[in-house]
């Protein structure tokens, strides 16, 4: 009989290890919670480093998935249990499914940046999250202050809801230092007249020509880079925010005032992640991501034979670095299947 | 500003508060320089609300100031505060209620201390045996007196006669509130609200009839710093931290600050006065400052009570202006007598801010 | 370790507030004594992490560690959990302790604190009493204030004190043997020490400066302390 793989969530990770496992001749079922696939790749404009369209990327992910691969999306799964041969789940629909092998790729979620109660956002009008400015680039129209104004002093907030003991995470979500320069450059673009400001602890510029967008951010573009971690917002009459911040490198705190403040919110793990890992009994980290068997040998494999985990489920990835650890999982998954009865 | 966030905040940050059954510590500052606030929260307390609120005579300061300027060690801050729940378990209370905010964080910071490192608890229990051969229990509860007015807003409401509006137009006063740093800044969750969006005031302005006025320095410290009062040579300091807020404050005009902090008030109210003399500012409209009131004081007003009962004819800043737009009476002639009608004479005007 | 290392981390303070600090400026972004002092609480707590003898004595004999104002804003912000006021707490402590407080113009302070609030607390059970706190001393009370001194037990009964009475209530004479009691727990948990420290190194820096100091308020080093601000604290050239 032939083996069954299902994958749980088709984002960039599930719609990669799906096409790549239907390539190779095994069977999957790619079940996803939301009405479509693409996950949050949906929700981007233009993707680092390069800035081209997000789109695109998805296009290509989409075309790779050929017929084969059964897609079913608004499927959320109530319980699994583990079988002698595999696995049982009942979904929320009603459906049973059985299968031989499980990948979560269930994704991430963007931090709730409420959260972060000192910057106001969901209170002040003219503090908004990168993806929020994500969503104004791709619609297309200009992006304007709440008041409809052209912005004329932008700052991005680094390491929102990341590195961070107040709000329980301290990790780093790796890719919002770069995203925070790819938009500034973005905002600059649209308004070459504006200032724009990135209040950082460090600069997490760590991949292939990241250093050099940093470097053109400050060398084209005039972006003002501050060492400093926002310590407070507030709201002036006129809707502009009022920041606290201490320009570490010159050892000067000082108050600025910037027309619109965009936070740049990391990744945190999915709750339905931690239901399902608890479900499967599947190591969780002490940072709430999926533990894999082993860091360096088995990335994709978890403690518990037959489940294997690809993407974000286990901490921040890069959408490139996503398609690469999914297509690994893939591999692993056909040798795996081959290994069964 | 979108008022839903806050409110989604607020629901965050609940606390417990007793509802009965006080053991009530006194203030420092609040009995020195506002002694009608604490005489009004008994007042309202054991004679409207009908709640026990007991003051054991033998009771002291917890050494907050001594302790936050230095000159106490935490061990001996400690022991003083194990001697006061040795009176409130001897007593037979069980919820402890501080008049002084600086006092709730220094309790709120020893308990956690304890709860975190049981052997200083013990060394604690040891020393206090051996300087006074006393014995404690901890608290079931500690709250802060605003935190249990606030408990009681509704029940205030229902026993008041004043609302917290201009009399003459009908429209709700403008009012900024302003949270001691001790309230909720070292433990955001023993604050109702937390520490950035406080709700305890803002829930006792709204009840009453007030619109609560965010504006950007609010967080800010009153500049108290303790030693940095204390001492005639840091007050500039203390002065510069106020004059920051009332600056930030002005362009909102609002009608009066509400406090929950003993020192802060003081400092508030203290600071127009003195930036009235050094520089000729003033904060309010026509030379009148911005009237600084405590939560105690506010409560009586509500409650009908007089305000020469409630001292305000202490404040440097005339709370007189206030009165007249809520439409609260006042006796001027009565303001500066004594308890049996004795004539004291009058303090001197200032040169600057106006003087009833 | 050093021995000030060891002594400070012995302090369950300096565990609460000391884990790692990555030099953000979240604290001094906020802090105001940051604002009008040359000072960012930031500083303090990278030269503690250093562990460096040296310098933390040289912190200890320093200004610096007595601008802040301990009103705790840092700690609501800290992002590694560090808590930079409970810090400067120890700090102010062991300095203190040690005597080292007297080589800085803005620790040789604290002689006036422990004779007014720190001796008021034995005498009155309370950190002040209307009395004390003079008019002449505080012109920033007001006229108001001074009335109310003038009158002060008239005042105060008015507004419902019991005013230097026994029995519970506002302003009340604390017991004799309630004092005592307050007294043995200073002895007992180091408080006399250290108020005797703080008398023994004054005086010998007194002695030093060439200025009197007898017991009272009124001598001309503690009026020295009391008032001299040096501009170097808050201007920037």
């Amino acid at each position: 009989m032939t083996k069954t793989t299902v994958i749980i969530g088709g984002g960039v990770a599930g719609m990669t290890a799906a096409s790549r496992l239907a390539n190779l001749g095994d069977k999957v079922i790619l079940l996803e919670r939301e009405e479509e696939i693409g996950g949050h790749l949906r929700n981007w404009d233009r993707l680092f480093p390069n800035r081209r369209p997000g789109y695109e990327v998805l296009d290509d992910l989409r075309t790779n998935l050929s017929n084969q691969v059964d897609i079913r999306c608004n499927q959320t799964v109530a319980s699994i249990t583990s079988q002698p041969s595999g696995f049982h789940m009942e979904l929320e629909s009603g459906e049973i499914l059985d299968c031989d092998v499980l990948l979560l790729a269930t994704g991430f979620d963007l931090f709730d940046a409420r959260k972060k109660e000192e910057y106001g956002y969901g209170i002040y009008n003219n503090v908004i999250t990168s993806a929020d400015l994500e969503m104004m680039f791709r619609s297309g129209q200009p992006i304007t202050t709440s008041q409809g104004e052209v912005p004329s002093r932008v700052g991005f907030v680094h390491c929102v809801g990341s590195r961070d003991e107040k709000v329980g995470n301290l990790y780093c979500s790796k890719v919002c230092c770069v995203t925070g320069v790819k938009q500034a450059i973005e905002i600059k673009e649209q308004f070459p007249d504006s200032k724009i400001f990135g209040f950082y602890m460090d600069l997490r510029m760590y991949d292939r020509h990241f250093e050099e967008m940093y470097y053109e951010a400050q060398q084209k573009w005039d972006i003002n880079f501050l060492r400093g971690r926002v310590s407070e917002c507030a709201e002036n009459q006129d809707q502009t925010i009022i920041l606290k911040i201490e320009d570490t490198l010159t050892s000067r705190p000082l108050r600025m005032t910037v027309d619109l403040l965009v936070l740049l919110v990391g990744f945190v793990p999915k709750p339905e992640t931690l239901r399902l890992a608890n479900l499967l009994g599947i190591k969780i980290g002490e940072d709430r991501f999926l533990e894999s068997l082993d860091e360096h040998t088995r990335f994709n494999h978890t403690i518990k034979p037959g489940i294997f985990v690809a993407g974000t489920a286990k901490g921040p990835l890069t959408i490139s670095k996503t398609i690469a650890d999914a297509g690994e999982a893939a591999l692993q998954i056909h040798n795996y299947l081959k290994t069964i009865k | 500003m979108i008022i839903e966030g806050k409110k989604r905040i607020w629901q965050d940050y609940q606390k417990e508060i007793a509802d009965d059954r006080y053991f009530y510590v006194r203030s420092c500052i609040r009995q020195n320089f506002f002694p009608g606030s604490e005489k009004a929260f008994l007042r309202i307390m054991q004679e409207e609300l009908k709640k026990d609120v007991y003051e054991n005579a033998a009771h002291t300061t917890c050494s907050g100031i001594g302790y936050h300027s230095d000159v106490v060690p935490f061990d001996t801050a400690m022991t003083v505060i194990a001697r006061q729940f040795s009176l409130m378990t001897e007593s037979g209370y069980e919820n402890f209620v501080t008049s002084c905010i600086t006092s709730f964080g220094l309790y709120s910071e020893v308990l956690e201390t304890w709860k975190h490192f049981p052997d200083v608890l013990k060394k604690v229990r040891g020393y206090l045996k051996e300087a006074t051969g006393r014995e404690f229990e901890l608290p079931r509860n500690v709250a802060h007196a605003s935190d249990v007015i606030f408990r009681f807003r509704k029940e205030i409401t229902a026993r008041g006669i004043r609302r917290l509006v201009d009399h003459k137009t009908g429209k709700p006063l403008r009012v900024v509130e302003h949270i001691g740093c001790h309230y909720s800044k070292m433990f955001p969750s023993k604050g109702v609200g937390g520490a950035e969006y406080p709700y305890v005031l803002v829930g006792m302005i709204e009840e009453w009839g007030g619109e609560v006025v965010d504006y950007p320095e609010r967080r800010h410290c009153c500049g108290f710093g303790f030693r940095q009062y204390l001492v005639r040579a840091n007050r500039g300091y203390s002065l510069a931290n106020s004059k920051k807020k009332f600056e930030s404050m002005k362009p909102y005009k609002p009608d009066f600050i509400l406090t929950n902090c003993p020192g802060c008030p003081m400092f508030l109210d203290r600071w127009q006065y003195t930036l009235s003399e050094m520089e000729g500012t003033t904060y309010g409209e026509n030379g009148e400052g911005i009237p600084v009131l405590t939560y105690e004081e506010l409560a009586g007003l509500i409650l009908g009570y007089d305000p020469w009962d409630l001292g305000l004819q202490v404040h440097q800043v005339p709370v007189e202006p206030l009165l007249n737009k809520i439409g609260i009476p006042y006796n001027t002639s009565k303001k500066f007598l004594g308890k049996d009608g004795q004539d004291l004479g009058k303090p001197d005007a200032p040169s600057v801010l106006k003087f009833f | 370790m050093g021995r000030l290392y060891d002594l400070m981390a012995a302090d369950v303070r300096f565990k609460e507030g000391l884990k790692a600090c990555l030099n953000c400026g979240t604290c001094t972004a906020i802090c105001p004594a940051a604002e009008f002092y040359n000072y960012q609480p930031r500083q303090i707590v990278d030269i503690l992490q250093t562990k460096d003898e040296e310098k933390i004595e040289a912190l200890l004999k320093e200004d610096m560690i007595w601008y802040c104002g301990e009103c705790m804003s840092c700690v609501t912000r800290c992002p590694r959990g560090n808590a930079p006021g409970l810090l400067i707490t120890v700090l102010r402590g062991l300095s203190q302790d040690l005597g080292y407080f007297t080589e800085s113009e803005k620790g040789r302070q604290q002689l006036a604190i422990k004779r007014t609030v720190g001796e008021w607390i034995l005498e009155y059970g309370y950190c002040m009493f209307p009395i004390e706190v003079r008019p002449e001393a505080h012109p920033e009370q007001g006229p108001i204030w001074k009335w109310e001194v003038e009158h002060i037990e008239e005042v105060m009964n008015r507004l419902g004190a019991n005013y230097a009475k026994t029995g519970p209530g506002i302003l009340r004479k604390v017991p004799d043997e309630d004092l005592l009691e307050l007294k043995k727990i200073f002895d007992v948990t180091g408080g006399t020490r250290r108020f005797n420290k703080i008398e023994e190194c004054s005086r010998q820096k007194a002695k030093e400066m060439g200025m009197e100091l007898n017991n009272s308020l009124d001598s001309e080093y503690v009026h020295h302390i009391y008032t001299t601000n040096d501009p170097k604290h808050t201007t920037t050239e």
